[in-house]
């Protein structure tokens, strides 16, 4: 593809278009880190670098307490979406006729934030009238909270969220698995639990990985849903924006939102660093295989 | 019969994203013919909501919303497909991967930062107005970059710029990598490779990516509110306004009139490109 | 030589009806087929014919549509692959790249929870089987392709089960590797002495190996025989295109005595070997084929009162020396093109000159004919 003879400054040219848009995009994220270390805080007229407000976000309540909350929604939707993740990619391997599956896993991507949030927050609220009606017919306390608006509804929420990025990462790694490995396992004597736990899992794991990082990544920036179908507890997001739209942010915000940024940016980047690594390595390898004199 | 088991596990995502997703989604049609309570709505069926919605003020701004959705889609494809047809072209292709996580990047930092920096970005003593004086260019401060229809459309723009460079990369996959060489090898041009050649294959990918841009464009209630000047809204706004004051046959007739649209669009998409053929990279 | 007789007991593999069907496309129509314990069988057949879907069906990775797979007299057809006593090799990509040679061999007796010393006895002893002695430690990918094959082997040995499968397992060999890989698999065989059954469209890679063939196409067994007979006396027409380079007519078969046939082709009578079952088949449609190695060329017609050489008239083509053998290519009255073979640039042939005016001849008695 890169023929000798497509002029250098073409790919240069190119390079550093593509890079400039990059850069572009992340402005405001910079900018945020700008302001992050300015002791004056934002707007101010002069500027102080300091590490103050980073310090002392762990000082403010409300924002570590916000923190937790959206870790654990984190955790649980990863808990949740991967293995259905996984079982979906499994299904689109197995199946004929495929469009069906993957139209219905993709759609959610297509329909806006809020749309989908207000259609599951008034089914939700529908739901919770059927099943407190349900709970005093049974006398089964218990469901009358289930679909309360708090951490179920949410978690449910970002599961359909995360569920198509989720998928296309998976099939994507499980692209690069040779199926043969499976049956030659079960030739073996292996169960299919065993072989896809033994030789299939390990190869695709860093894969899984990814995603579960992604999910993890996009519950924390994810603002309308959860906001939508928490109920009553504040996640990250909700703190930021309603300190944005009415009090003005504090300086522990900026520096709160440095950190999840940086944390962001530190996953994607050691992926990226990872996997050069990896083919380099790979690379290495193969040239040492290709000498003459290694084989038969 | 522990494969029977194991053989339904696998269908849990359809019907999970059956219960919570498509059956939600189909419901708003039904609940937005009900009418409107104090505090909640009761079955009915009316078409109160739509009346309510269609001869509103906000229609008109909603009807605004959508042609900047379309520029802001617009722009995106300029600026981002190139890009996708330059990795594809140019980069060697174990590389391309890492190209598209520089992409995944500004995707992964929260769109509320994004968006939010973006204030202090385009205003009056924003960044950009700095530095424009400092430099000369100008003498007094943009005010329309900020709380106007420019600035949502930068703010969409900035969201969703990355999705057609993801979008236009798949669309490019099902571009086979020899067929630069082949339109080099009988005299083509660029730009008549690109449009004779390049731009069908890649149709339907685009297509797919353009409405994804422009659905969210429509439905993301956050950019009009936080970049958008006042009575900016979009659909998502209206909607999510709805909710807040308790209308919900209103609320729900804006999602299903949007949830139909981007049906339809898909549906035409996929009668004009087969849409399809999107995913075959992927299987 | 095994000749495909049933030494006492339930063969070791044995189909009944077998055949499967995705959706409209029937893969494999009802196979009736039986092979003998110890015996090194070929499935041979053109790519997509059905003979890798039988053997995956022997082994279980298919579920069949109808009929049923019988390993060793007991019904099998509804176990998985693990729950079967036959063991695969595959194509290619198979062994598992996170795991080093030892493991990768070691892999099913680790299944089924052996104590490790005795695991690393009988990897080692695996090892030296199959050639690759030291090799333990190696990764998957420092092992060229013929290694990796090996090491398959090894690992699909291991398990002692009665029955080996083999998917095309030299086909991403280079040519001469594959050569000395078919010599090295039959004194495998008969080494360990189990079935082994073996699926290629290579057929002088089938003859190196097998006891016996089954040639497998468009969804159907064509026939099944020894190697030599499958050669050299096919009873099938599709069997006789398919094995070696024959030509064959189409004609009416007019009479039979005396073992021979007498059938009309292209207004000419020709003398064939009437096998089996030719009397029934007078006075309709056959084929006659014959070896293009066993015809031979003559500037003028042989001395036809000789018994037995048949003969055609035609103009002489060119001639394509290819080593081992020469090719003569000749145009037959009708306008179609023949091939004759002769060994080396066998200069007692000819020199003809092209257009030059020739005979092909043939004995009837290296002629078949063919009812189906």
């Amino acid at each position: 593809m890169q023929d000798d003879y497509t002029s250098p400054w073409v790919i240069r040219f190119g390079w550093i278009y593509l890079l400039a848009i990059v850069a572009a995009l992340m402005v405001p994220v910079f900018y945020n880190f700008y302001i992050s270390f300015n002791e004056y805080g934002f707007g101010a007229a002069n500027y102080k670098a300091t590490f103050d407000w980073y310090i002392t976000v762990f000082e403010d309540r409300l924002l570590v307490n916000a923190f937790v909350w959206t870790l654990g929604l984190a955790v649980m939707t990863v808990l949740i979406v991967i293995p259905m993740g996984l079982s979906a990619a499994k299904l689109f391997k197995q199946l004929t006729n495929k469009v069906w599956l993957v139209a219905l896993m993709l759609l959610p991507l297509f329909v806006p934030a809020d749309i989908f949030a207000s259609a599951l927050l008034v089914f939700f609220k529908n739901l919770n009238g059927m099943f407190t009606w349900l709970s005093e017919m049974t006398g089964l306390g218990f469901l009358s909270t289930w679909f309360e608006l708090g951490v179920t509804t949410a978690v449910i929420g970002l599961v359909v969220y995360t569920l198509p990025y989720v998928f296309i990462v998976i099939l994507i790694t499980m692209g690069r698995y040779h199926p043969e490995q499976t049956e030659a396992a079960r030739s073996c004597g292996a169960t299919a639990w065993q072989a896809f736990w033994q030789v299939e899992f390990p190869q695709i794991r860093a894969g899984i990985f990814s995603a579960c990082a992604f999910v993890v990544i996009l519950t924390f920036n994810e603002y309308t849903r959860t906001s939508m179908l928490k109920g009553g507890f504040d996640t990250f997001t909700t703190v930021l924006v309603s300190q944005m739209l009415n009090t003005g942010m504090s300086e522990q915000s900026y520096a709160m939102g440095g950190i999840v940024s940086a944390v962001a940016i530190v996953i994607i980047g050691s992926i990226i660093i990872i996997t050069l690594v990896q083919q380099e390595q790979m690379a290495r390898r193969e040239r040492a295989v290709a000498e003459p004199g290694s084989g038969q | 019969m522990q494969a029977r088991m194991a053989g339904a596990a696998l269908y849990a995502a359809p019907v999970f994203l059956f219960l919570f997703f498509l059956i939600p989604s189909l419901l708003t049609i039904v609940w937005s013919f009900f009418s409107r309570t104090m505090f909640w709505m009761e079955p009915d069926f009316t078409l109160f909501a739509y009346v309510n919605f269609f001869t509103s003020a906000r229609f008109e701004n909603f009807l605004w919303s959508i042609a900047h959705s379309s520029i802001s889609v617009a722009i995106c494809f300029v600026l981002g497909f190139p890009i996708a047809v330059f990795v594809r072209r140019y980069v060697p292709q174990v590389a391309q991967h890492r190209v598209i996580l520089l992409f995944i990047l500004p995707f992964m930092v929260s769109e509320v930062i994004r968006t939010f920096m973006l204030r202090p970005v385009l205003g009056r003593n924003g960044l950009i107005n700095t530095v424009l004086q400092d430099v000369g260019l100008t003498s007094e401060p943009i005010t329309s970059l900020l709380f106007s229809p420019t600035g949502v459309i930068i703010g969409e723009v900035l969201s969703f710029l990355p999705f057609i460079v993801f979008a236009g990369f798949l669309a490019m996959e099902a571009v086979p990598k020899y067929i630069f060489e082949v339109c080099q090898d009988l005299g083509a041009s660029r730009w008549r490779t690109f449009v004779d050649v390049i731009l069908p294959l890649a149709a339907p990918g685009i297509f797919a990516g353009s409405v994804f841009i422009l659905v969210n464009g429509l439905g993301v209630a956050l950019i009009p509110s936080i970049l958008g000047g006042p009575g900016a809204v979009n659909a998502g706004l209206i909607a999510t306004q709805a909710i807040i004051a308790l209308d919900f046959p209103l609320a729900m007739a804006i999602s299903a009139i949007m949830i139909f649209t981007l049906l339809g669009l898909l549906w035409i998409g996929h009668r004009l490109f087969d849409l399809t053929r999107t995913l075959e990279p992927l299987s | 030589m095994m000749s495909g007789a049933v030494d006492g007991g339930a063969p070791a593999v044995e189909t009944v009806g077998i055949g499967k069907n995705y959706g409209p496309v029937q893969a494999l129509k009802s196979v009736d087929l039986k092979i003998a314990s110890g015996e090194y069988f070929v499935l041979l057949g053109p790519s997509g014919g059905g003979k890798t879907t039988l053997l995956r069906l022997i082994g279980g990775f298919i579920r069949p549509t109808s009929g049923k797979v019988m390993l060793n007299g007991q019904d099998v057809s509804h176990l998985p692959p693990d729950k079967r006593s036959t063991s695969m090799v595959f194509q290619s990509y198979a062994l598992f790249p996170h795991m080093n040679v030892e493991q990768n061999v070691g892999y099913g007796l680790k299944l089924r929870k052996r104590p490790r010393d005795e695991i690393a006895a009988e990897v080692e002893a695996m090892l030296e089987l199959v050639g690759l002695s030291g090799y333990g430690e190696r990764r998957t990918f420092e092992l060229s392709g013929g290694q990796q094959q090996r090491v398959q082997l090894a690992r699909a040995l291991i398990l002692r089960s009665d029955i080996l499968l083999l998917d095309e397992p030299l086909a991403a060999l280079d040519a001469q590797l594959r050569k000395d890989m078919c010599v090295e698999l039959k004194h495998l065989q008969e080494k360990v002495g189990i079935t082994f059954i073996h699926v290629t469209h290579n057929q002088e890679e089938a003859m190196a190996v097998a006891d016996r063939i089954a040639v497998v196409a468009s969804g159907e067994l064509v026939e099944t025989a020894g190697v030599r007979e499958i050669y050299e006396r096919p009873a099938r027409r599709f069997t006789a295109g398919f094995v070696g380079e024959r030509i064959i007519f189409d004609g009416v078969l007019r009479s039979v005595s005396d073992g021979v046939a007498n059938v009309s082709v292209d207004g000419r009578m020709i003398a064939a070997t009437a096998g089996d079952g030719a009397s029934s088949a007078i006075g309709k449609p056959v084929s006659v084929s014959v070896r293009s190695e066993c015809l031979k060329l003559f500037g003028e017609a042989p001395q036809a009162s000789e018994a037995g050489w048949q003969h055609l008239e035609g103009f002489y083509v060119e001639s394509t020396y290819l080593g081992l053998t020469t090719r003569h290519t000749v145009r037959l009255a009708s306008g179609r093109e023949i091939g004759v073979r002769t060994v080396g640039g066998d200069e007692a042939v000819g020199p003809f000159a092209r257009d030059a005016a020739v005979h092909v001849a043939w004995q009837a008695h290296d002629a078949m004919v063919h009812t189906a």
